[in-house]
């Protein structure tokens, strides 16, 4: 099966620092690709490649095994590639329609369509598991998990096929962490959506996961499905792997 | 199960007005026409100030003028800006429309030129706000030092004169009207249809229900909520930020345009002092009105009863004459800092709840 998105070789150069070197990987639809890496390991700058704000120096994006070249972030988007980020990108004092419709909000001639708007949010939201009872409230007044699931629901509504959510759970308290993953699993199970979950966190790596890629100081560390990677050496890889491969080299010298 | 979530209730009517911007300028006009209300009737004044039209067209008229510009400014206010210069653009909106018809530009073009130059005015200020990420305060107090500036040296050194009359310029109206020196058709139609207050406030009136509309119901306004609340969250969704602002900065121009050529119709002259101290005035309405000043919360309607309150102390302290003019200023100022608290605690109530 073509990959729904998959990276060949990509390089990231700024100035003098190599970001990220001959980094290769696939995402299919229906799975989650659990993206793992330390702090500092590139996640950030793989994100911003995928997402279309930084074009790669060298190598190829494909999607559905046709190479794409992004020039903004706009042109991700139209591509279907819906990144999740960190701070969500909403705004606190607005109704959660309004967040959710913001910059393609529908019209009826000059003013907005509020009542379609609110009922698509609410019936949206309701297929993600979160009943909004009232989508004119400020988004201020939902759970951080429901803040992430509505940034989710929004990406998938506009198209997506590739869903990069970047450390959806790190900002969150335990119980809203299990929220998200539960949301994530539901999208999963649509079976049309590529889900690349970025993490430092390797036991929700492992609950939701079904690939793995580990990145380490911007070059790929291991790479493989649930089967040929040791799930419960997670942890290892992302952090003590890096170590003695350090050391090694070091003693080599 | 996520979805029957114990953190989601639903929000009553009182708790929906509640979050409403306005809800402090509301309690604060109730405030304000009572207390004068009182005083008015201590000193036998009561119905000079509030029967008598002369009286009422004295607060009406204040209001409207300052709430054309405090519509401007709490836009700005919810898009994160500010606008220093709107006051001084009066004057130079006014001395360029007088100077054009002292060089016999017919009234109608020179309006339109006018209209014209403040608006490229105002994206010329907002693309140094947007482009160099200077704070709008810091731009617009260089504006308002150069806007007056510049109006003064334009009249001096082409008419040799600061004070501009241009009287014999303007048509008397088209259907009778007590003063036939002054007077335009199209912003002086109040004398020619015999209107019991000024134009500016028929401009007000029309001005407030589109501003309004189109901040509450169109997706332009939406846009200026998000710019101001989280530019970069704005963005990241397709919001174009800066031209929000830019446009904003245009519309803020624009109105103290429509305010100095009114002030020149109906004066029948330009005056280089008009709308000194105007910019502070229409951003106290908008600070009473519950526009915080870091963005993305505020209204229309919430400024247009700061204008109100503002205009009711301003005027009816003339009409209590127990009371010090210039105790006025000290009350406006404790005025703009009691919103400014209440203000910040209804928003902080909305979040929390």
């Amino acid at each position: 099966m073509t990959p729904t998105i998959q990276l060949k070789g990509v390089s990231k150069f700024f100035g003098n620092i190599i970001a990220l070197k001959d980094i290769s990987f696939k995402a299919q639809k229906g799975q989650v690709t659990a993206l793992l890496g330390d702090n500092g390991a590139g996640k950030s700058t793989l994100i911003k490649c995928l997402s279309g704000v930084h074009a790669p120096n060298e190598g190829a994006i494909l999607i559905d095994g046709e190479p794409v070249r992004f020039r903004s972030p706009r042109d991700a988007a139209a591509a279907g590639i819906g990144t999740v980020y960190q701070d969500l990108a909403l705004q606190p004092l607005m109704s959660v329609s309004r967040n959710f419709f913001l910059g393609r909000e529908i019209s009826k001639g000059l003013f907005l369509d509020m009542g379609t708007m609110n009922e698509i949010t609410r019936s949206e939201m309701g297929k993600l598991g979160i009943d909004v009872a009232d989508p004119q409230q400020p988004i201020g007044t939902m759970s951080g998990g429901q803040r992430q699931t509505l940034a989710i629901a929004r990406a998938i509504y506009f198209g997506a096929k590739v869903l990069i959510l970047d450390e959806p759970t790190s900002a969150l308290g335990q119980k809203q962490q299990l929220e998200v993953l539960r949301t994530v699993n539901q999208v999963r199970d649509r079976s049309d959506i590529a889900i690349i979950f970025i993490t430092h966190n390797d036991l929700h790596a492992k609950l939701i996961g079904d690939r793995f890629t580990f990145l380490n100081r911007g070059r790929i560390l291991a790479d493989g499905e649930r089967a040929e990677i040791d799930t419960d050496n997670l942890r290892n890889l992302m952090a003590g792997g890096v170590e003695l491969a350090e050391l090694k080299t070091e003693f080599k010298q | 199960m996520a979805g029957s979530d114990e953190r989601l209730r639903q929000v009553g009517l009182v708790q929906d007005i509640a979050s409403r911007p306005e809800l402090g300028s509301v309690f604060g006009l109730i405030i304000i026409v009572l207390t004068f209300m009182s005083l008015t009737s201590i000193s036998g004044t009561f119905s000079a100030m509030w029967t008598n039209p002369i009286g009422i067209q004295a607060w009406v008229e204040l209001a409207a003028f300052v709430g054309i510009l405090a519509i401007g400014a709490a836009l700005l206010m919810i898009v994160g800006e500010f606008d220093l210069s709107m006051g001084a653009n009066i004057a130079l909106a006014g001395h360029s429309f007088a100077l054009l018809l002292i060089f016999g530009v017919p009234v109608v073009p020179a309006i339109f030129i006018t209209f014209c130059e403040l608006a490229l005015l105002g994206f010329i200020i907002g693309t140094i706000v947007v482009r160099t990420g200077l704070p709008s305060f810091i731009v617009t107090l260089g504006f308002w030092f150069a806007s007056r500036g510049l109006a003064v040296f334009l009249s001096q050194t082409l008419v040799n004169q600061s004070r501009l009359s241009v009287t014999e310029h303007l048509k008397p109206p088209a259907g009778g009207g007590e003063d036939p020196t002054l007077i335009d058709n199209i912003f002086a139609f109040d004398r020619a249809f015999g209107l019991p207050f000024d134009a500016e406030v028929y401009y007000f009136a029309v001005l407030v229900v589109i501003m309004a509309l189109m901040l509450h119901k169109t997706r332009y306004g939406n846009w200026i909520y998000a710019a101001g609340g989280d530019p970069q969250a704005a963005r990241a969704v397709g919001v174009p930020v800066n031209r929000v602002k830019i446009s904003l900065f245009m519309l803020s121009a624009c109105l103290a345009c429509l305010l100095g050529i009114l002030t020149v119709m109906t004066s029948g002259a330009s005056d280089p002092q008009a709308g000194d101290f105007r910019e502070l005035h229409a951003i106290a309405a908008a600070v009473i009105g519950g526009c915080a000043l870091t963005g993305g919360y505020g209204s229309v309607i919430g400024a247009v009863l700061g204008a109100f309150i503002f205009a009711i102390a301003s005027r009816g302290i003339n009409f209590v004459p127990f009371i010090d003019n210039n105790l006025f200023r000290v009350m406006l100022g404790l005025l703009v800092l009691g919103a400014a608290l209440l203000n910040q605690s209804l928003r902080n109530r909305v979040l929390k709840t």
